[in-house]
C-alpha cells in the first residue's frame, strides 16, 4: 500500500509546504521533489530563500529565477544508489528542476502587468512609499511566491510543483499574505486619498487628515496621494488576479504540507495552523515531523571506556530523553484526528550535494501505518 | 585578558536588552532565562516579545517578584503613541478610530516598526531591564531599518525626531545590549555573521555579544576526524552511538565558522527535556547555566 506522503506526491498538482523557521523545511522540500521525480513526475521545487540554502545545499553556487535542470545529478545519484542495492523502481522517468525566484523582479513585473500604462508602472515604482513597502510590507514576498506558483501553474511543464514557502515567524503568515495585501488594496479607503482635499466635506475625516499631516510632514503627505493614485489605477486588475490566486489555492490539486519538530512547543501552532487552513477551505495533507530521533538504533558502545566516560553518558541520556519527548508527541498527534504523513530523520552531518539529498528522499518515514515506536 | 564572560555579562547588564537571532535558535527561552536571572538579582525587569501570536496581545503580566512580561501591540501601542503626539483624548479618539488612519498606519511602511519599536523605548524609563526577544531575523531587521526609513519618508517631522531618539539609544553601549543567539548548526551560524554585519552597519560603535545555544557534549578527545566518518556516504546516523560521535564532532566544526570570523562566544548546553513537557523547568535549568558561566 503506498504511504502518505507518496499518494500526497502521486496525486496533487500543486505542493506547499508550510512551517516556522529552524524546522528544515527548505531541505525537507527539496527532498520531496526528488522523491517526485523517483515516482516519475516532472517535479518543480519552488523556494523563496533569501538565504541561499537550497542551492548551498545542492552543492551548487546559485539558483537563478529560471529553472536550473537538477535532472542528470539526480539520475546519477538514482543509478549509484541502486547499485549500491537500494530498492527503487527499473528506471528514473521523472524529472527535477528548481528555482529561487526573485521576488522583487516579480514584484516589478506585477506591477507591470497590472498597471494601464508603462508610464503608470513607472509613476507607482520610483514612489519612496512604494520601493520602501515593496521591500518590507509583510506579506509581499508571500503573495509573490503565490504569483509565481499561479504562472507556474498554468505554463504546464510540470505536473508537480512544491512550494517551500518563506521562513516566517508564525506559520499562518503566509496564509494571511493574500488577505493583507488585500487589505491594503481596499477600494473604499483608497478612494479618500485620490479624492482632491477640497473635496472632503467630512470634518471627521479632515480633522484626521491633518492631524497626520502635523505628525509626519507636507512632503510624506504628497508621496501618500501620489502612491494612493498609483494604487488606485492598479486595484480593478490587483483584485481579478487575487481572486485568480485564491482560487487556485482552495482548488483540490493543492494540498498542504505542515513541517514541524516533534517538540511539544510546537504542538498548540500546529493545531491552531490547521484549524485556519480548515476555515479557509484549504487543503490540508497533513504533517510531517522534521528531525525525528526514533530511528536511531540502541546499542551498548562497543568500547568500554566510553561507556564510562561522563561525557559519553551524558550525550547518551540526552538522545534518550529526546527519543523519549519524541514518542509521547508524536503519539499524542496521533491520537487527533490529523494525519501524520512522514517522519524524515535527524542527519548526522550537513546536506552538500544532489545525492546528499537523494539518500534523504529515501530516508522519509513513510510507512501508511507506521507507530511512534522505533523504526 | 579579554573574557567572553565579562563581555557577555556587560552587555546583559544594560537597561535595554535585545536578544536577536533567526527562527528556531531558542531565543524565547534564552531571553526569558536572562529575564529571570536579572529579576533574581532583584532588579525591576520587564521581558517583552512583539506581538507574539499566541499570547494575549498588550497585556502586562506580572511573572513573578521583580519580573513582569508584555507581549507588544501594535494596535494598542499605536494608540498610546497617538494619545502621547496628540495630547487631547478627544482628537485622538477620532484619530485612531478613523478607519483609513488605520489603514494607513498598518499599511505604511516602518509605520508598525517604529511603534513597536517606540513602545519598548517608552518602558524602558520604568525598568532597570528591559530584554527584548526579537521577531526572527528578517523582520527583526525590519524593525531597525524603519528608523531609517522613517528619516527617510518623515524628514524634518515629529515622527523622525523621535526615530533619531530612539536610534541614539539604540547606538549607546551605555544603554543598549545587543546579543545573538544562534544554534552550532552551519546555516544559523552563517545567517547570523549577516546579521552582525547589519548590526555593526547601523550600531557600529556598540557592537553584539554571541552566545551559541544547546550545545551537544563534547565527547570527542580529539578534532581529528577518523576516515570512517569523512568518508560516509549517507549523512543519515546508524546508531545513537554513531550520532553523539558525528554530531559532537560536527558542531565543533561548524563552530569554526564564528572562530575564523574573530568571534568569541559563550555557549549554552542542550538541556535533557523533562516529563512534564513543561517549559517553566527548562528556563530555570538555562537560568542557572547563565549564572555558573557568569553571564549574568
Amino acid at each position: 500500500m503506498k504511504s502518505s506522503i507518496d499518494q500526497t506526491l502521486q496525486n496533487k498538482r500543486v505542493i506547499i509546504t508550510c512551517g516556522t523557521g529552524g524546522v528544515g523545511k527548505t531541505t525537507l522540500s527539496a527532498a520531496l521533489g526528488i522523491r517526485a521525480a523517483i515516482q516519475g513526475r516532472r517535479a518543480v521545487v519552488v523556494t523563496i530563500d533569501p538565504a541561499k540554502r537550497l542551492a548551498t545545499s545542492l552543492g551548487l553556487s546559485g539558483l537563478g529565477d529560471q529553472p536550473t535542470d537538477l535532472t542528470p545529478q539526480v539520475q546519477a545519484a538514482f543509478e549509484r544508489a541502486k547499485l549500491n542495492g537500494a530498492s527503487l523502481p527499473e528506471e528514473m522517468k521523472g524529472t527535477l528542476a528548481a528555482i529561487v525566484p526573485d521576488t522583487r523582479k516579480t514584484f516589478e513585473n506585477f506591477v507591470r502587468e497590472l498597471a494601464p500604462s508603462p508610464a503608470a508602472a513607472e509613476r507607482v515604482m520610483s514612489n519612496p512609499i512604494f520601493q520602501i513597502f515593496a521591500k518590507e510590507f509583510s506579506g509581499t514576498n508571500e503573495y509573490m511566491a503565490l504569483e509565481r506558483l499561479h504562472s507556474l501553474h498554468i505554463q504546464n511543464h510540470y505536473d508537480c510543483i512544491i512550494l517551500d514557502t518563506p521562513p516566517t515567524r508564525n506559520t499562518l503568515a503566509f496564509l494571511e499574505a493574500p488577505r493583507l495585501l488585500a487589505q491594503f488594496f481596499d477600494e473604499k479607503l483608497i478612494r479618500w486619498l485620490v479624492l482632491p482635499a477640497n473635496k472632503i466635506v467630512a470634518t471627521g475625516m479632515k480633522k484626521a487628515f491633518s492631524i497626520l499631516e502635523g505628525l509626519t510632514g507636507a512632503s510624506f503627505m504628497s508621496h501618500l496621494f501620489d502612491f494612493a493614485s498609483g494604487l488606485f489605477s492598479v486595484q480593478r486588475n490587483f483584485t481579478a488576479n487575487l481572486k485568480r490566486i485564491t482560487e487556485l489555492m482552495e482548488s483540490p490539486q493543492v494540498g498542504f504540507l505542515m513541517v514541524t519538530t516533534p517538540t511539544p512547543t510546537h504542538q498548540e501552532e500546529v493545531d491552531h495552523f490547521i484549524q485556519t487552513l480548515k476555515k479557509q477551505g484549504l487543503h490540508f495533507e497533513g504533517i510531517i515531523f522534521n528531525r525525528t530521533l526514533a530511528y536511531l538504533k540502541d546499542e551498548v558502545p562497543q568500547d568500554t571506556a566510553r561507556a564510562k566516560n561522563p561525557a559519553w553518558k551524558e550525550a547518551y541520556d540526552l538522545i534518550h530523553a529526546l527519543q523519549k519527548r519524541e514518542r509521547r508527541v508524536i503519539a499524542s498527534f496521533m491520537q487527533k484526528p490529523v494525519q501524520v504523513c512522514a517522519k524524515l530523520p535527524e542527519l548526522a552531518r550537513d546536506v552538500h550535494s544532489v545525492e546528499d539529498l537523494f539518500h534523504v528522499a529515501l530516508a522519509f518515514d513513510a510507512r501508511s501505518d507506521f507507530n511512534t515506536g522505533e523504526s | 585578558m579579554y573574557s567572553v564572560s565579562k563581555k557577555i555579562a556587560v552587555t546583559l547588564d544594560r537597561n535595554l536588552v535585545f536578544v536577536h537571532g533567526k527562527g528556531g535558535v531558542g531565543k524565547t527561552s534564552v531571553s526569558q532565562a536572562i529575564a529571570l536571572g536579572l529579576a533574581a538579582k532583584k532588579k525591576r525587569t520587564l521581558w517583552v516579545a512583539i506581538e507574539d501570536p499566541m499570547r494575549p496581545p498588550g497585556e502586562l503580566l506580572p511573572q513573578g517578584p521583580n519580573l513582569w512580561h508584555l507581549n507588544c501591540s501594535f494596535k494598542l501601542a499605536f494608540e498610546e503613541y497617538a494619545g502621547l503626539k496628540i495630547g487631547m483624548p478627544r482628537l485622538t479618539h477620532l484619530f485612531v478610530q478613523n478607519k483609513l488612519m488605520q489603514y494607513l498606519a498598518k499599511a505604511a511602511p516602518g509605520v508598525h516598526e517604529i511603534v513597536l519599536l517606540g513602545k519598548i523605548w517608552y518602558e524602558r524609563t520604568r525598568y532597570d531591564h528591559v530584554i527584548v526577544d526579537m521577531p526572527s531575523t528578517g523582520y527583526g531587521l525590519a524593525m531597525f531599518q524603519s528608523t531609517e526609513n522613517i528619516s527617510h519618508l518623515f524628514g524634518g517631522g515629529p515622527l523622525h525626531k523621535d526615530a533619531e531618539s530612539m536610534l541614539k539609544t539604540l547606538r549607546s553601549p551605555e544603554e543598549t545590549g545587543h546579543i545573538i543567539i544562534s544554534l552550532p548548526e552551519e546555516m544559523p551560524l552563517r545567517e547570523s555573521l549577516e546579521l552582525n554585519d547589519f548590526l555593526i552597519r547601523n550600531f557600529e560603535k556598540n557592537p553584539a555579544a554571541f552566545l551559541v545555544n544547546r550545545v551537544f557534549p563534547q565527547i570527542n578527545e580529539t578534532l581529528e576526524l577518523s576516515p570512517a566518518l569523512t568518508e560516509r556516504i549517507n549523512p543519515l546516523a546508524t546508531s545513537v552511538e554513531d550520532y553523539a560521535q558525528m554530531r559532537s564532532w560536527l558542531e565543533s566544526f561548524n563552530l569554526r565558522i564564528w572562530k575564523d570570523a574573530g568571534i568569541h562566544y559563550g555557549a549554552l548546553r542542550q538541556v535533557a527535556p523533562d516529563l512534564q513537557d513543561s517549559e517553566s523547568p527548562l528556563i530555570r535549568l538555562l537560568c542557572e547555566q547563565l549564572q555558573r558561566e557568569a553571564y549574568l
